[in-house]
């Protein structure tokens, strides 16, 4: 193998070489690697890096003579550029320190790695979510296109799935997109190969593949008349699927897969980067075409397709919306019955994968930016005492005729040095972090998987050390080069005096305590949050539950009585076993998200427009249900076996529709799903929540003895500990068909907790900044209270010898420290209360400027101020007048 | 100016790279100098400074100097070949008597015991 010198290194040196030794020098670099790369090609480039190294920091410098000589190199070359030449020689500089002071070097680099680290670590975060573009071709160009529903009837709703009818209509008329595709979502059963599995696929229709301009890396997609029902027996698998069910094999276009008991024929694979987790439509394992008979084609009511489109090269979204908009207002004349209200909009893919998240990312990125600058503070602190340590050297520097400017410079390089050092170490944590964290992420927060560090990553932590490097290092590099040259000089040996420097030091406890504060406050505000959500009353007991899914294959339970006889005799068993209290069925539970929303119509009213009529969540559920996830009865009965049909409304839904009157003993229609059977509501029952954090949506339950699909989700209240009845329910649904697959079998706590994921993510962070703010705080405070009292033992000194006690002494310490402390805590509180509004968004049940916590948090600062105090203030105390006045 | 051009005594590190210079014969350019030098002596130095003190010790009249041709080995970059000057042997021949004749006789004492 051929091995190069690093090209980096190369450059780098060339720079810094007068054009005519280039050659030279590099020619020789170069052959010398080669030869070292044959036997150890990384000792060759380590070998090679500190040449460089070395070359940089003592540049090749040509003599007068020796270029009269030869009459080649002109004499100047090297010093046309003195900037550069003390630049460098300050590098040099402050490249010593490491040797010199290798104790502050390593403090200052450690606190600075930890700034820099979670820093970078939360940007490469940000950088996978929000800013690398999607792995399409020309991403930007993707819409998703949605129609925007009455918001009379759905208020607070955005965006809503389209109708087969009106998105065929808009793709007939419009004219900003390439094309434009329908999808939505369904469950296969896959059999033939030992247990059965429930997969998920994407049922894509003509152009799909086109749109997102993804091909087959093995086979072909689908072609135009498979999107016939006739033709339509066809599959495109993900890379993943090919690996794990056909072991990668080159054959597979051409086999069939058992999908429902019916024979799909493999037409194509697609390549791995295809499979975005993200973008539900790309992450399940199969694909097969969308194929609408011509009764499908005419339905316009009911809303259940996804839409993907691509926007003509050229065209700007607001363009394809407004089209839309007005496409949307002549179908809404064209068929007010179903169309009424219902506009159409385009957001870019991009923008609905990456959502809400980016309010959180924001806030996370200021909170981390808020730990780098206390690390700041802390440094600068550090560097403040080291340069006040060094005022003679500096006094004299500027005594031999070095200016402020000059000094300045020198000091300024030094800090920047180490922010570098700061910067690589914190690169190599964030790494460590990402490599640990992704994987944790990446279940709550689109795409945080694909973290990495890149190029952009890589100019952030450049960036981000060169600014730590001029925040740390400017204020103490002014500080010192302000030093007056005779009262220093005067001072002869006597090292530290009070006094020097001290407002800077006091300037940047305020500043740690006031950030602190901030940090404190957000965490504070986030773990009341995350309190109150796991407080808050759902309208359901989620403790005990153990829930799963089940979904019956059409192949074998075609008839609703078939679907009936399973589910009684499946919930038979199951409240047979030991330790089950109740269970019931239902199509979707609490908090899972999803779930129908329909119009709803009091019998004996008239049907009114859509965009007019009251709409409810409506879940089929069986009898039981609401007394396993007890869901309270208010009045009236729940389902019984005599039922054919029955509804339980909840309360907000019985106010929505029928005021104050009794609904109980009343009938109401679903027009979505039969204009003209009305159903008994046979009772009352209580709210209950969809999302923890928004209020319970008006609901009816509604019982069908036949059955109309197959898809059910269990509920099965126990006595004990829920997660141990896991493997007898999944026996009970197995003993009735063994082919069936058994889904997410999960505690309903669990599945409580799940939806808590990002809120926990954000406190969890959050609390890690601010303990790392506060222990960077009190360091801070400490150190430079015991800087003080350095500089003081003269004067305390003297005190205790003229009979101060040792409390005067401690009182005299502390009022120290805690003048600046209190001053940060006012600063900060202002500070808090001005970054509530980007909170507020963000938590639940308690205001971003609660004053309890804000007060909390105020008092907790304190005592960790005073506690940081106690040690500089003892150790005062504890003087010895005699000797220390001897000195 | 003229009192600057009479060579004085060589630096240490100016012997060593003479005595380089004299032990590779056609071969003498930076690279090989500077590993001859880390081979004999142990001291790892780097290319800017055995450069620096060839074009210093040129600019005395001790060495002369020619470029060779582009090599692949090298990234296609040309070498820079050194050679002893008579005034250049003159001054290494004086300086290596001077440090023999000071340690004459205290070789048993310079020998590691």
């Amino acid at each position: 193998m051929r091995h190069d010198p690093p090209r980096v290194a190369m450059r780098l040196l060339g720079l810094r070489l007068p054009p005519e030794w280039r050659d030279f020098v590099l020619g020789d670099l170069e052959e010398e690697f080669r030869s070292r790369a044959l036997t150890s090609p990384s000792a060759a480039r380590r070998w090679l890096w500190r040449q460089t190294l070395r070359g940089l920091a003592r540049p090749l410098r040509p003599s007068a003579a020796g270029s009269a000589a030869t009459g080649g190199p002109s004499a100047n070359a090297a010093r046309r550029d003195p900037f550069m030449l003390t630049v460098l020689s300050d590098l040099r500089h402050a490249l010593r320190v490491f040797h010199r002071a290798p104790s502050f070097a390593l403090a200052v680099v450690a606190v600075l790695a930890l700034g820099i680290g979670a820093n970078t670590a939360i940007f490469s975060v940000v950088n996978a979510v929000l800013l690398r573009p999607l792995p399409f071709d020309e991403p930007d160009r993707l819409v998703r296109l949605y129609h925007t529903p009455p918001q009379t009837t759905f208020p607070g709703m955005a965006t809503f799935s389209l109708s087969p009818a009106n998105f065929l209509d808009w793709q007939r008329d419009s004219r900003s997109f390439d094309a434009m595709a329908a999808y939505r979502f369904r469950g296969f059963t896959l059999t033939g190969g030992g247990a059965a599995e429930a997969l998920r696929a994407t049922v894509v229709g003509p152009d799909f593949f086109t749109i997102v301009r993804a091909q087959a890396a093995l086979g072909r997609t689908f072609v135009p008349d498979e999107h016939v029902p006739a033709r339509a027996r066809v599959v495109v698998i993900s890379d993943a699927f090919w690996k794990s069910h056909l072991g990668a094999a080159p054959d597979a276009p051409g086999r069939t897969l058992t999908l429902d008991g019916e024979a799909y024929t493999i037409v194509g694979v697609m390549p791995a980067r295809f499979s975005v987790a993200a973008w539900a439509a790309t992450a399940p394992p199969l694909w097969v075409p969308l194929a609408w008979t011509d009764k499908d084609r005419a339905v316009r009511e009911n809303h259940n397709f996804q839409a993907i489109a691509r926007l003509k090269s050229g065209v700007p979204l607001g363009q394809a919306v407004s089209e839309l908009e007005v496409i949307s207002q002549r179908l809404e004349r064209a068929y007010p019955a179903e169309n009424a209200g219902w506009g159409g909009t385009a957001i870019p893919l991009i923008e609905v994968i990456v959502g809400d998240i980016r309010t959180s990312l924001v806030m996370l990125l200021a909170a981390v930016a808020l730990v780098l600058l206390i690390a700041c503070a802390n440094v600068g602190n550090l560097i403040l005492a080291r340069a006040m340590g060094r005022r003679k050297e500096i006094a004299i520097r500027a005594a031999l005729g070095a200016g402020r400017r000059r000094v300045f410079q020198y000091l300024l390089m030094e800090s920047l040095v180490l922010a570098a050092a700061g910067g690589i170490a914190g690169l190599l944590l964030a790494r460590a972090a990402i490599g640990a964290g992704a994987s944790l992420v990446a279940s709550q927060i689109p795409r945080a998987a694909e973290a990495s560090v890149d190029a952009r990553v890589l100019l952030f932590v450049l960036a981000a050390s060169v600014l730590t490097g001029i925040l740390a290092g400017a204020v103490p590099a002014m500080r010192a080069g302000r030093t007056d040259l005779n009262d220093t000089l005067k001072e002869g040996g006597r090292s530290d005096s009070a006094g020097a420097g001290t407002l800077t030091r006091r300037a940047l406890i305020v500043a740690e305590v006031a950030l602190s504060l901030m940090l404190l406050m957000g965490a504070g505000v986030m773990l009341r949050s995350l309190h109150a959500l796991r407080h808050v009353d759902a309208g359901f007991n989620a403790r005990n539950v153990l829930k799963l899914d089940i979904d019956l294959p059409d192949t074998r339970y075609g008839m609703p009585a078939q679907r009936r006889a399973f589910y009684d005799t499946l919930l038979e068993r199951l409240r047979a076993l030991p330790g089950v209290q109740d269970a019931g069925v239902v199509d979707t539970l609490p908090v899972t998200g999803g779930g129908s929303v329909q119009p709803m119509v009091v019998e004996g009213r008239a049907e009114l427009r859509p965009s007019e009529q009251p709409t409810v969540s409506v879940r089929f559920a069986g009898a039981d249900y609401t007394r396993t996830m007890e869901i309270p009865m208010v009045r009236g009965r729940d389902f019984a076996s005599g039922d054919i049909q029955a509804l339980l409304v909840s309360e907000s839904a019985a106010r929505l529709l029928w005021g104050s009157e009794d609904p109980i003993g009343r009938r109401a229609i679903l027009p979505l799903l039969s204009r003209t059977k009305a159903v008994d509501v046979v009772g009352i029952v209580g709210d209950v929540r969809e999302q923890l954090a928004q209020k319970a949506p008006p609901t009816v339950y509604l019982y069908s003895r036949d059955l109309p699909f197959g898809g059910l989700s269990v509920a099965i209240r126990t006595t004990s500990e829920p997660a141990q009845l896991t493997r007898s329910a999944v026996a009970a649904v197995h003993a009735i068909d063994p082919q069936l697959p058994v889904q997410e079998v999960r505690t309903m706590d669990a599945v409580v907790e799940e939806t808590l994921v990002s809120e926990r993510f954000r406190a969890l962070l959050l609390e890690i900044f601010a303990a790392t703010a506060l222990t960077l705080a009190s360091v801070g405070i400490y150190s430079v209270l015991s800087y003080l009292v350095r500089g003081r033992r003269r004067e305390i000194g003297i005190r205790t010898a003229l009979g101060a006690a040792t409390g005067d002494v401690l009182r005299l310490v502390l009022i120290e420290g805690l003048k600046p402390t209190l001053v940060g805590i006012a600063l900060g509180a202002a500070g808090a209360l001005a970054a509530a509004r980007l909170l507020e968004q963000l938590v639940y049940g308690v205001k971003a400027s609660d004053p309890l916590t804000l007060g909390v948090v105020a008092v907790t600062l304190l005592l960790v101020s005073i506690a940081a105090s106690l040690l500089p203030a003892w150790r005062a105390a504890r003087l010895d007048p005699v000797t220390v006045l001897r000195d | 100016m003229w009192f600057k051009s009479k060579p004085g005594a060589l630096g240490d590190f100016e012997q060593l790279v003479l005595f380089g210079v004299l032990r590779l014969g056609d071969e003498a350019y930076g690279a090989a100098i500077r590993q001859e030098i880390h081979a004999r002596s142990g001291r790892d130095v780097s290319i800017n400074a055995v450069y620096t003190t060839l074009d210093r010790l040129e600019g005395k009249g001790l060495l002369r100097s020619w470029e060779g041709a582009p090599t692949a080995q090298r990234g296609g970059r040309r070498r820079k070949f050194y050679a002893l000057r008579p005034p250049g042997i003159t001054a290494l021949r004086h300086a290596y008597h001077a440090v023999r004749s000071m340690a004459d006789g205290l070789e048993g004492q310079l020998e590691p015991k």
